[in-house]
This record gives structure tokens, sequence and C-alpha cells, in this order.
């Protein structure tokens, strides 16, 4: 009982997050009573449709907003702000455009708590090092605007690492990239996360996406949400086996999970768009 | 901006930017020649003439030294000022809603319109001149600045705060630097109506001392006016006085492209 207490990296208790429009004072529930357990080292997706409060519950466990009700804890210990233990890769990277791919890399370090206990060649040390993981040297002294989309995303993806975070807070961030590239990063994030490394050395990770694909691929367990308000539908347990980037997709399971989650959402995501979801052609597939 | 590649295209520039500027002076040529002899009436020749004579005597150069002195004095002082008013207005809601209506009521209120109190106040040297000044380039940054900070993308701020940077260094590395394209347009508007400012101030120093020990090119022309007058030396200091502007305009633009190397190529 008490190991098992010990793995849980973070616990959403019946969270719920309202929000009143300032114009025609309705309240609209983003949340609504959400429970999760995620374990250390875990890889969590959640994917749902627009609208489905994702993001809500990400800025939630970063800190940068608060549960209406209901409670969120980190290693037992309930969160009240943002810090620099959870690392939050935004969606449009939320890089200073002032800063060099270095500057950026290093901003953290330079002036966040994470390289407070380092000195300053511990430090230079540090971004040199997640420059090269991710396989930016050559571009240290570049601006973002000079970079391509994969180049900026790998950049925020260093900044985050470089921080230490023991969660990483993933919101879409391969949403805006071009196919090839958003294969290769997906091989680079789960080899970044540590998929070739025992469970007790990975990160545990928490990704937001709308490709389901992408969701069985990354994912131990993807977090399958409805909308409106936003509720846990399903949690999809993919156990396939792990190192996953190069073969997984050929997986005769790879293929059913992918069905299986698209049938949860499949109604909605028709809604979504205005079609009508019975003339869904997946529905056939999705009863395996 | 056009970008100019090889020396053909540059001398073009420079021929083109000049055409208008010197046919407007053989115009002008052209008019004095049909001047009767011993006119007043100022003429490009004479004003060489009378630029060369200023410049012998040194009081031209000194007279611009002090303008310029008592402009970047005064500019400084505002600039402090309304950047970090603008930044702390730019970033609470009680700040900016105390001090706006106090700023946008004064805004209106031309710098010369408070010449009268400044001089009763402060005499009719320096200190009167620094005022006009500082009043003049106060306006422009703290608007511009308050603009800037209201533009900064939240996003950055908000994964700032994800980094664990305290408020302070927010302050200092993210909000002002987001803002400092808008800053610096505004530190750039400020320097313009300063100088703007100082001669009008000075020219009108000028008028309630007499001709007294108050300097600085606006006096220069005041006394040409009142005293032994010029009117070759009144267009020398007012060529000197838009020469010097448009090397100011020019010196800020540098520095904005020096300063927020990162939007050179947007």
């Amino acid at each position: 009982m008490s190991t098992h207490a010990d793995a849980t990296k973070l616990r959403l208790t019946s969270v719920t997050k309202s929000f009143l429009a300032p114009r025609t004072g309705n309240t609209t529930v983003a949340v609504a009573e959400m429970s999760l357990e995620i374990q250390a080292g875990e890889f969590i997706c959640i994917v749902g449709p627009s609208g489905c409060g994702k993001s809500t519950v990400l800025n939630m466990i970063a800190g940068l907003d608060s549960p209406s009700s209901g409670r969120i804890e980190k290693d037992g210990q309930a969160i009240t702000g943002p810090g620099a233990d959870r690392g939050v890769m935004f969606q449009d990277y939320a890089l200073m455009p002032w800063q060099s791919v270095e500057g950026n890399v290093g901003f953290g370090l330079r002036h966040g708590t994470p390289g407070q206990h380092l000195s300053a060649s511990q430090r230079q040390e540090r971004i040199a090092h997640h420059i090269d993981l991710v396989g930016l040297r050559g571009s240290e002294h570049k601006y973002p605007h000079q970079l391509s989309g994969g180049m900026r995303q790998r950049v925020a993806l260093a900044r985050l690492l470089a921080n230490g975070p023991d969660i990483l807070l993933l919101d879409e961030p391969l949403g805006a990239l071009d196919a090839q590239t958003r294969l290769i990063l997906q091989a680079e994030l789960l080899r970044i996360w540590g998929e070739t490394a025992p469970v007790s050395e990975r990160k545990t990770a928490i990704f937001i996406t709308h490709d389901i694909e992408e969701a069985v691929l990354l994912a131990d367990r993807v977090v399958v949400m409805s909308t409106n308000p936003g509720r846990v539908r399903e949690v999809v347990t993919v156990d396939l086996p792990r190192p996953r980037a190069g073969t997984a997709r050929t997986n005769p399971k790879f293929g059913l999970f992918v069905a299986h989650i698209w049938s949860l959402i499949r109604d909605e995501a028709y809604r979504a768009i205005g079609g009508a979801a019975s003339a869904g052609p997946a529905s056939q597939q999705a009863t395996h | 901006m056009m970008k100019h590649t090889g020396n053909e295209s540059r001398t073009f520039s420079i021929v083109r930017n000049l055409t208008l500027p010197v046919l407007l002076i053989v115009l002008w040529h052209l008019w004095a020649l049909a001047l009767p002899t011993g006119s007043p009436a100022p003429t490009p020749i004479k004003v060489v003439q009378t630029l060369g004579e200023m410049l012998g005597k040194g009081d031209l150069v000194s007279a611009t030294v002090q303008s310029l002195g008592r402009v970047l004095t005064g500019f400084s002082v505002a600039s402090m000022l309304g950047i970090v008013l603008g930044l702390m207005m730019g970033s609470s809601q009680a700040v900016r809603e105390n001090l706006d209506p106090i700023i946008e009521s004064f805004r209106p209120i031309a710098p010369m319109a408070i010449l009268p109190i400044a001089i009763l106040l402060l005499g009719t040297g320096t200190p009167t001149a620094l005022a006009i000044v500082a009043y003049a380039s106060f306006f422009p940054v703290v608007v511009n600045t308050v603009h800037g900070v209201s533009r900064v993308d939240r996003k950055l701020v908000l994964a700032a705060r994800t980094m664990g940077v305290s408020r302070f260094a927010i302050l200092t590395r993210v909000v002002l630097p987001g803002a400092l394209p808008s800053i610096l347009l505004g530190t750039r508007l400020a320097m313009g109506v300063a100088w703007t400012a100082i001669i009008a101030a000075e020219l009108a120093v000028g008028a309630k001392s007499g001709g007294g020990g108050s300097g600085g090119i606006g006096q220069m022309m005041f006394v040409f006016y009142a005293y032994n007058i010029d009117l070759n030396a009144i267009v020398v200091c007012m060529t000197v006085v838009g020469l010097v502007a448009l090397c100011i305009d020019h010196i800020f633009k540098m520095l904005e492209k020096r300063l927020t190397p990162w939007r050179q190529e947007i």
C-alpha cells in the first residue's frame, strides 16, 4: 500500500473548473469531476474534441490556474502555484523572440529557480548539453524568427528539459508541424523521455494532442475526454511493447487502439464540425 | 524600405534624395538674383558666407552644444520616469487607473503652454529649459511604454512563471524586452519633440530676459531677430536646427536596430 502511494506522482481528485463569462454572467463548466492518478515515469496522453478542457487540466497542474473545486496533489502536496518542478511546453512554444536559441534554452536556468544552485559554468554546460540533445548545435546564436517550426519546437523542448522538471506538461507541442517533422520529433520525444531507460529513470509526462495515432504511439495510458462539460470518458491502457518509435505502427494492436479511441470521440467530433455522427465511416471497425 | 545592393543603386538613391533640395536651392538663388541690391532678404550665397563667419567665431557650435546638452538632460530624466511609470502602469491595473486620467489631462497641454508658470517658478535660465524639455518628452515615452507592455505576449509571462522566474525578473526580463520596440519608438518621438521644444523655449526665454546669458541656439535666433537683425544668420540657425533633428532621428533609428536585433529581418 505504501509503495503504491510512493509511486503516485500526481493525483487529481474530483477536479472541477468553471469559468464565469464576464459579459453574459453565464457559468461554463470546462472540467467536471475529474479524478485521475498518474504514476511516476508514466506517459499520459489526453485526447478529446476541442473544448473538452484538455488545456485547462494542464494549466491547473502547472499551477497557472486553480480548480474551482477538488484537489490536485503532486507527491502528496497540494499544488498552489506554478513551479519549475512542472515544466510546460506551450502550443506555440512561447519562446522569447529577443533571446537567441542559447538564451531561450538557458532562460529558466539564468532567471528562474532551476539554476539557483548552479555556478555560471555549470549552467553553461547544462545549456550546451541540452542544445546538443535536441540537435541544435551550430544554431545557438540564431533568433526564433530565423528558425523553422521544427527547430523552434526543439528549442522549447531543450528549454523544458534544461530546467530539470520531474513532470513534463506538453500542450499539443507537435500540432503545428508538418507530417514528416512530426514523426521525427515523436521518436525523439520518446528517446528523451526515457523510453529505453528503466521506468524509475523516466520523467512523468502529460501530453495533450488531438491526433489519436500520436497518442497511441506515445502513451502508457490515453485519457479520452468528452466535451460539455469536460469529463473523462475512458482511460485506455496502451500495452504496446516499448521501445515503440520505429515499430509500433505496424503492430496490429496499434490500429485497434486507434479505432477504439476514435469510436469514443467520433460522435462529438462529428457534431463539432456539424456532420452526422451516424454516417461515420469508422463505425464498423470500432466494434472490435 | 528598399535594400540597396550594388554601388549603382546607392548612387541612384543619393541622386534621388538630393534632387528636390538642390532644385529648391537653385530656385531660391534665381529668386535672389532678381532682388534689388541692398535687400536684407536671405540668399543662398549670403547664408553660406554667414555660416562660415559664425563657425569661425565658434558661437554657433557652442550654442548648438548648449541646446543639445539641455535636450539630452531633460530627455534622459523624462525617459527614465516615463519608462518606469509606463512599466508600472502597464503591469498594474490599479496604477494605470490612477495615473491614466492625470496623464491624459496634461497630455493635450502643449509644452509652450507651461512656459509662463515655468518662468515664474524657475526663472529664465537652464532650469526652465530643462523643465520644458522634460515635460515635452515625457508623454510620448510613457504612452508608448504602456502600449508596448500591453502588447507583450501573455504566454511569455506564463512561460516565465512556470520556470520559477520572480515577479521582478519577469518585469525586467520579459515585459521590458517585450515592450522595448515600442519604448524605443516612444523615445525617438520624444527626442523629436524635445528638440522642437527647446528651440521654442529658448526663443521665448530670450524674449523675457532680453538676450541675457541663457544661451542656446534658440536664443541665438532671438538675438538675430530682436537686436542685431540678420535674416541670413536666422536661416543658418534654422538649417542647423533641422540638420541636428535629422541626425538625432538617424542615431535613434540606428540605436533601435542595435538594441532590437531580433526585429531586423521581420
